[in-house]
């Protein structure tokens, strides 16, 4: 089908052809791995004077009056106490965290990136604000601003993009490319990174989820804590069976004030008591995908 | 004021820990709401939309779900509360003292705590003066019960950047409002300042049952799950647990057992007390005055 | 009409506990109340729930999808229904759009034929907020049952329990004896109108097919468990005084074959416990005004 063409950017399919993951050569990890496990930990910082991201508890009678207090204070208690629930969890079964971070939280909560750098973890570029890139003033001043924050606060420039929400503009991937980033994981549609075209240099997408993600399982979904343990199990058995041939990669992703809360953060914990024993499982961030996936796989066109 | 100039930003990592007396480790705070669904307004929540959808007045259905709490449910959960020996902290739109006196003096007889939570069930910020809504819902349950309230919670939890100023200036000395915290926080107003007590919204059945419409047995799943890492946590610092009921939820006869087995699991447990709002500010305000003298 | 009353005018708080128990005949502890909602959607407007909302969200019409949705429920599922309460001997409560009988006579006969007690529930679906003549279209559907039943309906449902403030005035005016839409108390009670007292039954939207299913979106087995769970209470409630468990039911909903088996569940279950009576609303209205004083009441 032929859609009309954005006057900035390009349609998807300008940016990547259709592929079919069985008929593509076999991937291969080291040490003869089958699969890759990464783990997102999203840092957000709300803005108490604008409408609050997401709600737990509506006022009565509906409308979203401002100032939302309730739902800030929500959102706060996850920065305060949940993400120290969650680190907890990381130091335990060693696993390399991956901060995807607004660039005014980097500011707001020090403590919190002070504990990443203690640990090596990376940093993600995640917008400066928690807004839709489409409704920024400026994308390539914010992504550009994004990124200096990090290299400020870390010592590192980041390599890696998520957008608030995964929103992008038909632009996006090309702003990102020039502002220097390797890859990007707003394109969730693959279980294998791929190339993606710009008018300059080709980015890579890492496949990130939608799935075992906590802001769809627990506030859009509604399912039980439970559920995100169950699915996320589900997820990899698959996953894991499909790897059989050819590399694979799954995502985890999870958000402070959601899994971070005591109900919950036992179902998060109990995914790694399972999967963390596999021997032929790797654990890594965004930059370890994406270097490996750069010698071991196709080059770009 | 901004919510950042009432409070900095503190991790409860680092944090020294608050003592509770000798024996307790956690301290569950049971909150029960009661309010007025004014049938000349729209409902503040809906249990059955009108067929094809749009919300029509009156709402007559959604007006006697409400209405059924009051009339059966409350004297359901009152039996629980009583049977368990539990003293929760009531909130009340100040307008059910002269809606339903009944249910108030029961509570009262029962020695319960009575608790601020407006006048009506109606958003802070669609409020033309908010300051005399606090000061009129303060005085309405002060002549009723003998006694002004020391704590409030905001209708849905809605605030204005004022209304903690307003209500340090009204007398109130808690709030429930900012869910932010496992821990008691003092908060700034330009007033006198104000204690935020760890209330939650996860164990909530508002939240729970009207919103994410989750099975009534999940009520005890998930308060037992909240429950196991608070319990676990409390080993190394005082954990405090909110669970909050509406009688038209809660006190309906397909929750009820929930309601009941999670509150008598919970207190089964060595170090568990329940205590009210009142008493956990007590606690707090004596503690912290220790701490800022050591 | 000037000023219609508010319902608290129609009715005073009263709580449950200050009042004496009711006492059901016999060794009778509580009484199982079945309602069977059955409906016309017409095809020329929206129709009344969408559970596949058009792609976009925005509804469009015509909306074949759910008129096909709730037409199910008369071709297939309502036969179901009527397998299950022959087998059980129960002469259900059958909330029904007048227009059933002009639209779905094979289904009314058939309902009417089993004894079933008709209960006047509209014209046809939609709020009653939008009804332009809402008198006339009260006495319409009266006057459509009697005519098809031989015998003038005593109870009332509004669709989707719909009221205005005026209602109750025009259902009594209209011959109602009893209303099921005041889901606001465990038992019976007495309201004013302009035309005199009003029964209220205690009718439910909790274990109810709608907010259960279409609303809340629970597992199919989940209507079973709900149930379960409200009787039990009730059940043991009922030592110290009259309860009423109420089922209300669609055939476009739990008529679907993954839901049939849960509904004859909940029979299986109910069965088990002494002293359990299935009455219709009409007998529940004769027995209560057996007892109450209505007259002086309101």
């Amino acid at each position: 089908m032929n859609f009309p063409k954005p006057s900035v950017g390009m349609l998807p399919n300008d940016r990547l052809d259709y592929s079919a993951i069985t008929k593509r050569k076999p991937l291969k990890l080291p040490k003869g791995a089958r699969m890759v496990v990464w783990t997102i930990t999203n840092v957000e910082e709300w803005d108490p004077t604008q409408t609050m991201p997401r709600t737990v508890l509506t006022p009565p009678a509906g409308g979203s009056p401002m100032p939302d207090i309730p739902n800030w204070c929500w959102h706060e208690y996850g920065n305060r106490v949940g993400f120290w629930r969650l680190l907890q969890v990381y130091d335990d079964f060693k696993i390399p965290g991956v901060m995807n971070i607004n660039g005014v939280a980097v500011q707001a909560y020090p403590d919190i990136v002070k504990a990443c750098l203690d640990r090596k973890w990376e940093f993600v570029g995640h917008g400066f604000t928690q807004r839709n890139m489409q409704k920024v003033e400026n994308e390539r001043a914010d992504i550009r601003k994004s990124a200096e924050v990090l290299q400020k606060a870390t010592g590192l420039r980041p390599r890696g993009w998520l957008g608030p929400g995964l929103t992008e503009t038909w632009e996006t991937p090309d702003i990102l490319a020039e502002e220097g980033y390797d890859y990007v994981a707003d394109w969730v549609l693959d279980d294998q990174p791929v190339w993606m075209k710009t008018r300059g240099k080709p980015i890579l997408n890492i496949p990130y989820t939608q799935e075992c993600n906590d802001v769809a399982m627990m506030l859009i979904q509604h399912h039980k804590a439970s559920e995100f343990y169950e699915r996320a199990m589900d997820q990899f058995e698959q996953i894991y069976k499909d790897a059989k041939g050819s590399a694979r990669v799954m995502a985890i992703s999870v958000h402070p004030y959601i899994m971070g809360a005591p109900h919950r953060a036992k179902y998060f914990r109990r995914i790694f008591e399972k999967i963390r024993r596999k021997r032929d499982v790797l654990f890594w961030n965004g930059s370890q995908i994406a270097d490996w996936y750069m010698k071991a796989g196709p080059k770009p066109e | 004021m901004h919510p950042r100039e009432r409070l900095p930003y503190s991790p409860i990592e680092g944090r020294a820990p608050l003592k509770l007396p000798k024996g307790v480790r956690l301290v569950v705070w049971p909150v029960l709401a009661l309010e007025e669904w004014d049938i000349g307004r729209p409902m503040a929540r809906m249990v059955i939309s009108p067929p094809q959808g749009q919300p029509m007045l009156p709402d007559h259905p959604n007006w006697s779900w409400h209405e059924y709490g009051m009339r059966v449910g409350f004297w359901r959960l009152r039996k629980v509360m009583q049977k368990l020996n539990i003293n929760p902290t009531v909130t009340l739109n100040a307008r059910v003292c002269e809606t339903y006196p009944s249910v108030v003096k029961a509570c009262i007889d029962s020695g319960w705590e009575l608790n601020a939570h407006s006048y009506d069930q109606v958003p802070m910020h669609k409020l033309d003066d908010e300051r005399a809504v606090i000061d009129k819902s303060m005085d309405v349950i002060e002549k009723f019960s003998g006694k002004r309230p020391r704590g409030w919670f905001g209708p849905g939890l809605t605030q204005t950047f004022d209304t903690l100023d307003y209500l340090s200036e009204a007398g109130v000395e808690y709030i429930g409002d900012w869910v932010l915290d496992d821990e008691p926080v003092t908060i700034q107003t330009r007033h006198k300042p104000i204690v935020a007590l760890p209330y939650n919204f996860e164990i909530h059945d508002i939240v729970m049952m009207a919103l994410q419409h989750h099975p009534s047995d999940e009520w005890h799943g998930r308060a037992l799950d909240h429950f196991d890492v608070l319990y676990a946590e409390s080993a190394e610092r005082p954990k405090f647990m909110a669970l909050a009921c509406h009688p038209y939820l809660s006190g309906v006869p397909h929750r009820i057992s929930h309601v009941e087995r999670t509150f008598a699991e919970i207190l089964s447990h060595d170090g568990v007390v329940a205590w009210d709002g009142s008493k956990i500010l007590d606690w707090y305000l004596t503690e912290s005055r220790l701490r800022d003298a050591a | 009409m000037a000023n219609p009353m508010i319902p608290r005018e129609r009715s005073e708080y009263s709580a449950i506990v200050d009042r004496p128990p009711l006492k059901l005949p016999g060794n009778a502890r509580i009484v199982f109340w079945t309602i069977v909602n059955y409906e016309v959607w017409d095809i020329g407007k929206p129709m009344a729930r969408q559970l596949l909302p058009a792609p976009t969200g925005v509804p469009l019409m015509p909306d074949v999808v759910h008129w096909g949705f709730h037409e199910y429920g008369m071709r297939v599922g309502c036969w179901r229904f009527f397998e299950l309460y022959k087998k059980l001997g129960i002469r259900p409560t059958l909330a029904a759009n007048a227009r059933i009988c002009e639209d779905y006579p094979r289904v009314a006969r058939e309902a009417r034929d089993a004894g079933w007690e008709f209960m006047g529930h509209a014209y046809e679906q939609g709020p009653i907020h939008k009804e332009t003549d809402q008198a006339g279209m009260i006495n319409r559907t009266m006057d459509i049952m009697e005519k098809f039943c031989g015998k003038r309906p005593v109870g009332w449902l509004g669709p989707g329990l719909t009221q205005t403030l005026e209602t109750p005035d025009l259902l009594a005016a209209a011959g109602v004896k009893y209303i099921g839409d005041w889901v606001y108390d465990d038992e019976p009670t007495v309201i004013k109108t302009t035309k005199g007292p009003l029964v209220t039954l205690p009718y439910t939207i909790e274990c109810n097919d709608i907010p259960v299913m279409i609303i809340q979106h629970h597992n199919s087995d989940y209507l079973l468990q709900l149930v379960k769970d409200q009787f039990d209470r009730l059940y043991a409630e009922s030592a110290r005084r009259a309860k009423f468990c109420t089922l209300a039911i669609h055939p476009y909903i739990s008529g679907q074959p993954h839901r049939i088996k849960y509904l004859e569940q909940i029979y299986d279950y109910v069965n088990k416990h002494d002293g359990v009576l299935h009455w219709n609303g009409e007998q529940i209205l004769d027995w209560y005004r057996g007892i109450a004083k209505i007259e002086a009441a309101a």
